[in-house]
């Protein structure tokens, strides 16, 4: 198995690199951005004394002070909307979105304003900026505390959209976002907070956006994947080996624009796709995957490209049976790339 | 503070640039010469004028489809607004918005989307940063009635109050929201009283008086700039044409079109500057034939640049990622 961050900190001592999690490496990113660029203010709820729901921003306010670091009102729209403002008038906002599952009261804010801030001005007015937005099933949130909309925001251009899966990457990711000129829609995956640990260089490094990582390399079959489910796509390529099946796995880390030359590089290679993602099954993240795939790639396929994901229920219901029947899990995605490469 | 008569002829000449740039727009939209659409604001000009005249480069306007003369008196050059309306190349929005919402960076005036309220939104975003920033800029917010039943507008009203934001909201009460009557949009008599939701003064005035408009935005703006919180300002005012100019506006009736005509804001302003003798006939006629060299100058660049190229379609989309 080749992971990405094993081999971005392959030569350096151990001192130059620290094992931390996922939602400390959010943090660190955080805190190293907004020393090195005073530009960069946090605004959304409970974020400041508080730290956060899930204490992404814990430390932040001590350090840099009320004016940074801003508690807001319950405004999902207006957090977004003058957060655009914010930007235009020159400073670099970071608002955050308690939970994706109210990031609909804010779509006006992202996709007529943010999204189209530098189209509708004819390249005029910009606005840079990281919307930090917690997402995810598996940890027994229930409907409404649960969801992945990355899909709806995939059919925004002028948005970039990421979601990491490791330490590294979210560090890396967060960075990137906060040093380009376009509005990055941050995905973090509430499960993977504290239950993915990894390697991050101590010295300053970026994570490109727009490029995808082959993070396990194989023969047989694709898997394209992103955040939690990236994390079981790597079980179950691991059970696979162990059959003699050989997976390829990326993690997209970028979703819009996504990396489309280095998915169809590796379709070339093993001629089979697999795409694993967290939401209902049509019309997600897998439907534009699998149609590029079957449009620019279609003469590479000796396979169907097949789709894993949940099924088309609303979202991750509460009670334990129902959950549990949501999100796939490795042996779901086993099962699934077993029946791709036997096709 | 009394005004000066330097402000008074300012503000005579941005009136009047402002009422035949529409009506001219009007003509120019009805004889086909641009495509779309066109919303007028003639009758509303002093609701524009008055914040919008003596504002600083660097002070932002939130305007959107009927601030145009917000956008002239800022000091958005005409030939600029009228390439936007042709959706041409040189519009500062290379033709990729939508008729009349009109942009120019350098005077900070925010090139809006088409969701109604949003531009009040974005422009209170500003106004937090110059907190952050520690700037006295002030950030001008305008909107119709209709537009104060958006929750977001409440949403950027309450976030200002909080934060005691260089805010001056500008309500433009023309007693119609499209086809929809102000009493099914707004349930107070005044929007003004809705200014004490959110901790800050609400004032209701006489949107067809220069005067009042103008002396009145001039205290918020002072207001705003010391720091001392936001105002909100409701205008009265009236559109004398349709909601666009597809709209026949029948739903309104001719003698309510007649009071409202009768209290027209331009000779209104220009009598008592006459009186005043501030200005007399033949610095009216200067004024006006000034005017129209202006505006003819502009509609020329307008018609001279060309439309957009199809391959500018993905132009503008990202930066460099
Ligand atoms: C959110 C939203 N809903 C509906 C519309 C369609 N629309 C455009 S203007 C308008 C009426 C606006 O009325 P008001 O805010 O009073 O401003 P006025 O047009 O009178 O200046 C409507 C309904 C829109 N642009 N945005």
């Amino acid at each position: 198995m080749k992971m990405d961050v094993a081999q971005e900190t392959k030569g350096a001592i151990a001192s130059d690199v620290k094992t931390m999690t996922y939602i400390e490496a959010i943090t660190e990113g955080l805190r190293e951005e907004m020393e090195r660029d005073e530009r960069i203010f946090l605004i959304g709820e409970d974020i400041a004394a508080y730290g956060g729901v899930f204490k992404a921003t814990k430390g932040l306010y001590e350090k840099f002070g009320p004016m940074r670091v801003i508690d807001s009102p319950i405004s999902e729209n207006f957090l977004i909307q003058g957060a655009v403002g914010a930007s235009i008038a020159g400073l670099i906002p970071s608002p955050e979105i308690q939970f994706d599952d109210f990031i609909t009261l804010a779509m006006d804010a992202i996709v007529e304003h943010a999204a189209k801030m530098r189209y509708r001005s004819g390249g005029m007015f910009t606005c840079p900026m990281v919307i930090r937005c917690c997402y995810g099933g598996a940890v027994g949130g229930g409907l409404f505390h649960s969801q992945a909309n990355q899909a709806w925001f995939m059919h925004c251009p002028g948005l970039v959209v990421v979601t990491p899966a490791t330490p590294y990457d979210a560090k890396g990711l967060l960075k990137a976002a906060f040093r380009g000129q376009n509005p990055v829609l941050y995905y973090e995956h509430k499960r993977l907070y504290r239950t993915i640990k990894g390697p991050v260089p101590t010295h300053d490094y970026t994570v490109p956006l727009g490029k995808a990582a082959v993070v396990r390399e194989g023969k047989h079959v694709t898997v394209i994947s992103y955040a939690l489910m990236l994390h079981r796509s790597l079980d179950a390529a691991e059970k696979l080996a162990a059959e003699g099946i050989d997976v390829e796995v990326i993690d997209l880390r970028t979703l819009l624009p996504y990396d489309k030359e280095t998915i169809l590089r590796s379709v070339e290679k093993t001629a089979r796709a697999v795409v694993v993602y967290e939401s209902s099954k049509t019309m997600g993240v897998g439907a534009e995957i699998g149609a590029m795939i079957a449009e620019d790639g279609f003469s590479f396929l000796d396979a169907p490209v097949r789709r894993v994901s949940p099924p088309d229920a609303p979202q991750e219901p509460f009670a334990p049976p129902l959950a549990e029947a949501y999100l796939p899990d490795a042996n779901r995605i086993a099962e699934a790339i077993r029946e791709t490469v036997a096709y | 503070m009394p005004v000066s008569n330097d402000e008074l002829k300012g503000l005579y000449y941005y009136l009047n640039l402002v009422r035949i740039s529409d009506e001219r727009c009007r003509r120019l939209f009805k004889q086909g010469r641009f495509h779309g659409t066109y919303f007028s604001a003639v009758g509303q000009e002093a609701t524009v004028v008055g914040p919008c005249y003596g504002l600083r480069p660097e002070d932002t306007i939130g305007i959107q489809h009927r601030e145009m003369g917000a956008a002239i008196t800022k000091g958005m050059p005409l030939k600029y607004i009228l390439a936007e309306l042709f959706a041409r190349k040189d519009s500062p929005d290379r033709g990729k918005s939508h008729p009349c919402h009109y942009g120019w960076k350098p005077l900070g005036i925010i090139t809006p989307a088409s969701t109604i309220a949003a531009q009040t939104v974005i422009a209170t975003g500003c106004a937090l940063a110059y907190k952050i920033q520690k700037k006295d800029n002030v950030a001008v917010c305008f909107v119709g009635e209709g537009a104060t039943s958006n929750g977001v507008w409440h949403e950027a009203l309450n976030f200002a109050g909080i934060h005691r934001l260089n805010c001056v909201f500008v309500v433009q009460n023309n007693l119609w929201a499209e086809s929809v009557p102000a009493a099914l949009g707004v349930p107070v008599e005044d929007v003004s009283e809705r200014a004490k939701a959110y901790g800050f003064p609400g004032v209701t005035i006489d949107g067809n008086d220069l005067f009042a408009t103008y002396e009145t935005s001039q205290e918020a703006i002072r207001r705003a700039r010391k720091g001392d919180g936001p105002t909100l300002i409701e205008m009265k005012t009236y559109r004398w044409y349709g909601h666009s100019e597809i709209d026949p506006a029948n739903y309104r009736t001719q003698e309510e079109l007649e009071y409202w005509k009768k209290r027209d804001p331009v000779p209104r302003f220009e009598k008592i500057l006459m009186e005043r003798g501030v200005i007399d006939e033949s610095y009216k006629l200067a004024t006006i034939q000034r005017i129209e060299r202006e505006l003819e100058e502009a509609i020329e660049f307008a018609e001279k640049s060309p439309h957009p190229e199809p391959h500018e379609i993905l132009e503008d989309v990202y930066a460099p990622l």
